[in-house]
């Protein structure tokens, strides 16, 4: 089974490392603003990446086609050639991990890095984790379910 | 086209209501590299010797690096540089958070703030735009409220807010500058600079980048520095964040307690980072870019302090809040911490001016009288919290201590000054030059800004870290000889030391992680490759060392002119006594001269005056700065 991208709040220190790896390793800019991978960071104590899911939703909308999923990876990436950059996908997309981006005018979203995804690569704290699927979803639920739960101090 | 850099120099004018954007000098600024370096040529051209810190004329830089803002491990940090109303002399407080690198993505490298707004205005820099808007709604609100309505009004909760609290609207001589709501430009009183500039806050953000010169070759070495850092020899640090070090210090005896009366706190284990972590941890906190990740939130739930969720305490501001206070309450420091964050005060001067009242309230040179009634005893942490409440709004009793421990004892005569522990006005911090190193008791006697461990570097780090920071191929003598031995190597050493150091603060970047050896630390070497790759500039450490060592001189210069020689590097009276009980009992500073001359020497600068010779500056093409 292929591997996915999961996220783990709790080891997050809002250091951003993870968006400017992204930029650099997309743009060979350092630039948080041209990341596909987003850290929420807020006061007081709130620190959260979130990522794509590749969920392929964007891929259904797209007018031009311009969105595929990749057989290797099975990320949903663009093909800059065919995108028009109208930004279809950004409306539909649940997470709000998908942006035009200013420069190229076209969707930019998060492809895994074709495999070796650069943010996990260099997460300080393995907050952002490349999982086999099967490990990762059990990791979604938990953490997702534990999200939802009441904390008792 | 620019990379590493943004490029630009903003000058607000806050008198005229004005703004200019001027484009930056590539080969003037390589000269000095950039943030504090840069800074001192701007403040040694442009604000003439002798100008009252408050006054209209006084110029404030917000100075980023070459690596603010980048993957350069330790690359979170800005630094604001100005003339201190606390000490008179050349100050630079450096800060985390997310203010440094948003200011770079804005656009900007440096903002000079001048003059004097006639009604409270706060400074708003966004996307290379810049306004200048009223912020008479905000005065009076501390630093949390001021944050929380600027996110409110410019709609953005992505902005970085640096703002003041009523400590500095007050004029609290060691008033700081907040921020992202927990992050200080602590020392010297830059919230009083604000305060006197009718300048509330300054809110960054930006979405332009920093682009890089060679980003493969880039890549390759922040990844090295990632891969050394795996070595960090104080990679423990995170785990317990700072405060971690209190346990250890007060083992080692080198933990300053009762204002440096002695080094050896009984209960600190009731205010240790092992307990800090336990019961009132919500989690760890990077600033912007840091993969060591030293900051904690921290809370207390219930009870006489009970504090919402802030950042910190620090190593540095338990100990000043704590021990040095007599106080073993770890709520009470907590809460300290929490009002000195919202009021925007330097913890350390706070502390420091509390102990020294808690001293001269033993010694009956303050009184009841003078107190309202209320006593000032080591140990009781609700009169430590009552004191910072009433510093930052110069209340009662505050209003004298708002002033600093040097103004205090000139007020209260010479009785009080033996208890003074200070150099040139500044406070010291949480370190014992006693007993934990000679070469820090070197630095606090020369430092630009006074009694300072941290700018440019913790000296320690040669005789009680045993490190060389990559710095014996440049000759720092080796290997260390003892934390006690005061021979005159020492003040050689703290050439190197204070010239490594500096490397840090001429790039921006924070000084935790330029501690250690080659491949355990960002060394000066590791330095150039990631500056060059970053930049384009084949900069070498070499190059580096002179940059940082133009910097080093022109803030010599600076305070120089300002009338600070030899005569002023001088340790508090205490120091020549022996530590009176505890692990290092019996450590004492009796041969100061000795190294200092040897660090004039090393540096050359003149033995008698203690200023860099002519000969020196012209090496160093400061020829502007002999006078
Ligand atoms: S690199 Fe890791 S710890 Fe840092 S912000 Fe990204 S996910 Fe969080
Ligand atoms: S960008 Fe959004 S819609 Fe598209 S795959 Fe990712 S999460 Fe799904
Ligand atoms: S922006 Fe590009 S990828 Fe997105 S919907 Fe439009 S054409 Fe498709």
């Amino acid at each position: 089974m292929s591997k996915v991208l999961v996220v783990d709040p709790s080891l997050c220190t809002g250091c951003h490392r993870c968006e400017m790896w992204c930029s650099l390793t997309k743009y060979g800019e350092i630039n948080p603003s041209r990341s596909n991978v987003y850290v929420i960071r807020r006061e007081p104590a709130v620190d959260v990446p979130v990522v794509c899911m590749q969920c392929g939703l964007c891929i259904d909308v797209c007018p031009t086609g311009a969105l595929k999923r990749d057989g290797a990876t099975d990320a949903v990436v663009v093909d800059e050639n065919i995108c028009t950059g109208c930004g279809t996908c950004v409306k539909v997309c649940p997470y709000g991990v998908l942006r035009v981006d200013e420069e190229t005018e076209v969707a930019a979203k998060c492809d895994l890095c074709s495999g070796s995804p650069a943010c996990v690569n260099h997460c300080p704290h393995g907050a952002l984790r490349y999982e086999d699927a099967g490990k990762a979803a059990a990791r979604r639920r938990e953490i997702w379910a534990m999200a939802h739960g009441v904390r008792i101090r | 086209m620019w990379y590493g850099f943004a490029g630009k120099l903003l000058r607000v004018n806050l008198t005229s209501g004005e703004f200019k954007v001027e484009e930056l000098d590539k080969n003037e600024l390589r000269k000095y590299m950039g943030c504090v370096g840069y800074a001192a040529r701007l403040l040694y051209q442009e604000m003439p010797g002798g100008i009252d810190p408050l006054a209209p004329e006084a110029k404030v830089v917000l100075a980023t690096g070459a690596v603010t803002g980048t993957l350069c491990p330790s690359g979170g940090s800005y630094e604001v540089c100005y003339k201190s109303p606390l000490t008179g002399t050349w100050n630079q407080a450096r800060s985390g958070g997310a203010f440094g690198p948003k200011l770079k993505y804005a656009g900007f490298d440096f903002v000079v703030i001048e003059g004097k707004a006639e009604e409270p205005v706060y400074v708003y820099i966004h996307d290379g735009e810049v306004e200048i808007k009223p912020a008479k709604h905000l005065w009076g609100l501390n630093v949390e409220e001021t944050t929380d309505a600027l996110i409110r009004e410019l709609d953005d909760p992505e902005i970085s807010v640096a703002a003041i609290g009523q400590a500095g609207e007050n004029g609290v001589l060691y008033a700081a500058l907040i921020n992202d709501r927990g992050r200080a430009a602590g020392r010297g009183g830059i919230g009083a600079v604000f305060g006197s500039k009718n300048l509330k806050a300054v809110v960054v953000n930006g979405r332009g980048g920093i682009k890089v010169a060679r980003p493969k070759e880039f890549a390759e070495a922040v990844e090295k520095a990632e891969q050394w850092l795996k070595n960090y020899p104080f990679g423990s640090i995170p785990s317990l964040g700072t405060v971690g070090l209190v346990s250890l210090n007060n083992s080692l005896g080198i933990l300053p307690t009762k204002n440096f009366q002695t080094a050896h706190f009984e209960k600190a284990d009731q205010i240790s980072g092992e307990l800090l972590n336990r019961k009132y941890q919500i989690k760890r906190r990077a600033c912007y870019g840091c993969s060591f990740a030293c900051g904690r939130y921290t809370s207390v739930g219930s009870g006489k302090f009970a504090t919402p969720p802030m950042e910190g305490p620090e190593y540095e501001t338990v100990d000043m809040l704590g021990p040095i206070c007599g106080v073993a309450d770890l709520e009470a420091i907590i809460r300290g911490n929490y009002l000195c964050n919202v009021y925007g005060l330097d913890t350390i001067s706070t502390g420091m001016s509390i102990a020294f009242a808690m001293e001269c309230y033993e010694k009956g040179l303050l009184t009841d009288r003078d107190t309202e009634g209320m006593p000032l005893r080591w140990g009781d942490g609700e009169v430590m919290v009552k004191l910072v409440e009433k510093i930052a709004h110069r209340e009662g009793i505050g209003a004298l201590l708002a002033q600093g421990v040097k103004r205090m004892a000139e007020q209260l005569g010479p009785a009080a000054e033996e208890a003074a522990i200070h150099v040139k006005g500044l406070e010291l911090p949480a370190h014992e030059p006693r007993s934990e190193s000679k070469v820090l008791a070197v630095q606090y006697a020369v430092s630009p800004r006074g009694g300072c461990h941290m700018h440019p570097n913790w000296a320690s780090t040669w005789d009680f870290g045993q490190l060389d920071c990559g710095m014996k191929e440049f000759g720092i003598p080796w290997p260390p000889t003892g934390m006690q031995d005061e021979s005159p190597q020492k003040g050689v050493v703290y050439r190197y030391v204070a010239l490594q150091g500096e490397i840090s603060e001429i790039l921006g970047a924070c000084i935790f992680y330029s501690w250690g050896t080659e491949g355990s630390c960002i060394t000066p070497q590791l330095y150039a490759e990631i500056v060059s790759a970053l930049t384009g500039w084949d900069v070498t450490a070499a190059e580096l060392m002179t940059a940082a060592e133009r910097s080093w001189n022109l803030k010599r210069c600076f305070n120089a002119r300002e009338g600070f020689t030899r005569k002023d590097d001088k340790l508090p009276g205490r120091f020549a006594q022996a530590i009176p009980d505890g692990p290092s009992a019996g450590a004492r500073v009796e041969n100061l001269d000795a190294m200092l001359d040897a660090y004039y020497e090393a540096m050359g600068w003149d033995r008698q005056t203690g200023l860099p010779a002519p000969e020196k500056l012209r090496e160093l093409g400061l020829e502007f700065a002999i006078n």
